[in-house]
């Protein structure tokens, strides 16, 4: 009975333990590398070939090393870029990769660290000399995306001749920026650039404001004589018409018109008191005064 | 494989009990087998020993079969699982992607050899950049001009070579779960690097006053197209519904001066609108004084015409009686006026005649008569000279 029971147990144990040397899992995100005593014989998984699920290997002689299968990130360092015409900036960069050749990987590099190290330094060599023949401008707006794509052909070039059984499946900029001893500068540009904005937009101002004086002035002046003009017209016409009016009547007999005329002038010119007449007694007024009732017969 | 377990629920006296929770520890229960009844190899022995060989042993067999069968059966329950419905599921089969699962109750084969991942689709993720918004907002509120955040984030490079602190927030949605899962590790640090990424590389482009002013709806519409195209390439299963400029204007530094802009334009629209108020007033009024001027010429033609006519009138009424006796009325109207005219006056005859010597007039003759002489005399006699006075 007992030695049953043990060996019902130890038989037990022991299957337990071959089945989990014996089959394995490689997940949907993972691929795998069988490894006879070291060596590398066989690829589960890899991208381009669907083979996730249960796996069987040789139990003990046998170890599973599992990477990743999917499209992985890594953020290179900051570098401090060059560009054609010395300007620095600052670019920091990130890659996607993913092992496509998990065999080469695993010979070359053996794990993630050691890759991102290699992949790091392609990255800042590419940014170097692919960046390094651009202006700045086109750094940052011009020829960006297409900066970005020469550097990712170019970072795949160099991840395929290294033989590190990576692909690059994209190389982007996170941010180009200028160092922080130039970002001084560019704030005073942007503010004298305000700062003369601000002084044209016065300055807009004033020259309106003193056109629109200027043309108030104008037509102050321009109307005022428009009126005058109308008015002169309108003031013949009046002399025109008393003139007419006039010579109609007053033509009837001239001399007593002028006569009745000097007359009726007397009376608006001398009549009002403040007139002081020295008079000779020949006048015709005093022909009676001087020469008595007969009028001295000097008429 | 979960033979060893189900071999000794009785040395821990509870045998339904310790089934509750077999299938949650079944998915170790393969790695940890091997190893532990090795360590408590004797205790173990010595328990199962107590156990079968302890009184009426011939019932064991059913109590350990029925103890399996249990086990089992919870083992095989724990495959059914909820699906929330703003969620999906996808199975896996020891690994492998196998399909997917609705929103309802399921089932999927017990632990070691399927598994739901459950995604929430509907849900709208929202990455940040820049800073927190809820930070920003905060700050916001509490009236601090701040962004909120990371001035690395925040400040970049524009297309006309200036600096600008930008906030923004991406919204995203899972569209495939599968995808989302197993194309692309760490999928929220991506869409993050991808969103600066995209977002700097319009600004790059764009001048920096359309971003700050009309042109931010541009800006948001290009990065989330550029965000979509980079993330389709990966592969990824994600959406992008919205990029948000939370905030957008010049860096600290820099605000007074484009402050000064603003100042500068509020200034030139008072300027103008000063000469418009001085024009609008003048040119008024000039209209004004050019209607009286109008007016009064009009007047004055008027008047020039209706007296003449008046005295026309008169002279006409007058002649036509003078023509009967034509003496008579002429020494008649001279005479009556000078009358008037005398009367009214200061007069001085003198009779010049065989007068050698200028003839000197005091001054007191030339005073008006009817003025206020305060130290004259009175007019009414002529002092030096004899007078006459003409009577009616």
């Amino acid at each position: 009975m007992n030695g049953r029971v043990l060996f019902l147990a130890i038989a037990a144990i022991a299957v337990l333990v071959t089945a989990w040397q014996t089959f394995f899992i490689v997940d949907q995100r993972q691929q795998a590398i069988i490894v006879t005593l070291g060596k590398p014989v066989r690829v589960i998984n890899p991208p381009g070939r669907s083979e996730a699920g249960l796996h069987m290997k040789v139990p003990f002689t046998q170890n599973v090393i599992k990477l990743d299968r999917r499209n992985i990130s890594l953020n290179a360092q900051q570098e401090e870029i060059i560009g054609a015409k010395q300007e620095r900036l600052v670019v920091d960069a990130f890659v996607r990769y993913r092992i496509t050749d998990p065999l080469l990987f695993y010979r070359t590099l053996g794990d993630e660290r050691l890759a991102e190290d290699r992949i790091e330094r392609l990255v800042s060599s590419s940014l170097r000399q692919v960046l390094g023949t651009a202006t700045q401008e086109d750094i940052i707006s011009g020829r960006r995306a297409e900066l970005m794509r020469l550097a990712k052909v170019d970072v795949a070039k160099r991840a395929v001749d290294s033989r590190m059984g990576i692909t690059i499946i994209d190389l982007r900029m996170r941010r180009v920026d200028l160092p922080a001893t130039n970002r001084e500068s560019v704030f005073n540009r942007m503010r004298t650039s305000r700062q003369q904005v601000a002084a044209q937009l016065r300055a807009v101002g004033e020259q309106q404001k003193r056109e629109k004086i200027a043309e108030a002035d104008k037509e102050v002046t321009v109307t005022l004589a428009n009126a005058r003009e109308q008015a002169g017209t309108t003031i013949g016409q009046g002399d025109a018409l008393r003139t007419r009016i006039f010579a109609q009547s007053f033509g009837k007999d001239p001399s007593f018109a002028v006569f009745f005329r000097s007359l009726q002038a007397y009376d608006a010119s001398l009549g009002d008191g403040n007139t002081t007449l020295v008079l000779s007694p020949d006048s015709a007024f005093f022909k009676y005064f001087e020469h008595g009732p007969s009028g001295g017969g000097r008429k | 494989m979960p033979w060893n377990d189900n071999a000794n629920p009785g040395p821990w006296g509870q045998p339904p009990g310790g089934d509750g929770d077999g299938p949650q520890r079944r998915p170790q229960g393969g790695g940890r087998g091997p190893r532990r009844p090795g360590q408590d190899f004797d205790r173990l022995i010595s328990r199962l020993r107590e156990m079968l060989g302890g009184p009426g042993g011939g019932v064991q067999p059913g109590v350990i079969a029925a103890a399996l069968g249990a086990a089992f059966g919870l083992w095989a329950l724990s495959g059914i699982y909820l699906v929330q419905p703003n969620e999906q599921a996808v199975i896996t089969t020891f690994g492998a992607y196998t399909g997917f699962a609705g929103p309802g109750v399921n089932y999927h084969l017990p632990a070691p050899i399927q598994r739901a991942e459950k995604v929430k689709v509907t849900y709208l993720n929202r990455t940040d950049v820049g800073g927190d918004a809820a930070a920003a907002a905060a700050a916001a509120s509490t009236g601090a001009n701040s962004t909120g955040g990371d001035a690395a984030e925040s400040l970049m490079l524009t297309g006309d070579e200036q600096i600008i602190d930008l906030d923004f927030s991406v919204t995203w949605r899972i569209n495939d779960p599968a995808k989302f899962l197993f194309a692309v590790r760490d999928p929220d640090e991506a869409v993050k690097a991808v969103a600066e990424s995209a977002m700097r590389e319009v600004v790059g482009k764009t001048p920096l006053q359309p971003i700050i002013s009309t042109g931010r709806g541009l800006v948001q519409q290009q990065t989330a197209e550029l965000m979509q195209k980079t993330l389709d390439s990966w592969g990824a299963g994600i959406s992008v519904v919205e990029v948000q400029i939370r905030s957008a204007g010049p860096p600290s530094e820099v605000v007074a001066a484009f402050r000064e802009v603003n100042n500068a334009q509020q200034d030139a629209d008072s300027a103008v609108n000063e000469a418009n108020t001085y024009f609008n007033r003048v040119v008024n009024e000039a209209k004004g004084d050019a209607a009286r001027i109008t007016q009064d010429s009009e007047a004055y033609r008027s008047r020039a015409e209706l007296e003449a006519k008046g005295e026309a009138a008169r002279f006409n009424q007058l002649y036509a009686e003078y023509r009967r006796a034509p003496a008579v009325t002429r020494d008649r109207l001279y005479v009556e006026t000078m009358q008037r005219v005398l009367q009214s006056s200061n007069k001085v005859v003198i009779d010049a005649k065989g007068a050698t010597a200028p003839i000197i007039l005091p001054p007191d003759v030339f005073r008006p008569r009817n003025a206020p002489a305060a130290a004259a005399p009175a007019p009414q006699p002529a002092p030096a000279q004899p007078a006459a006075k003409a009577q009616p």
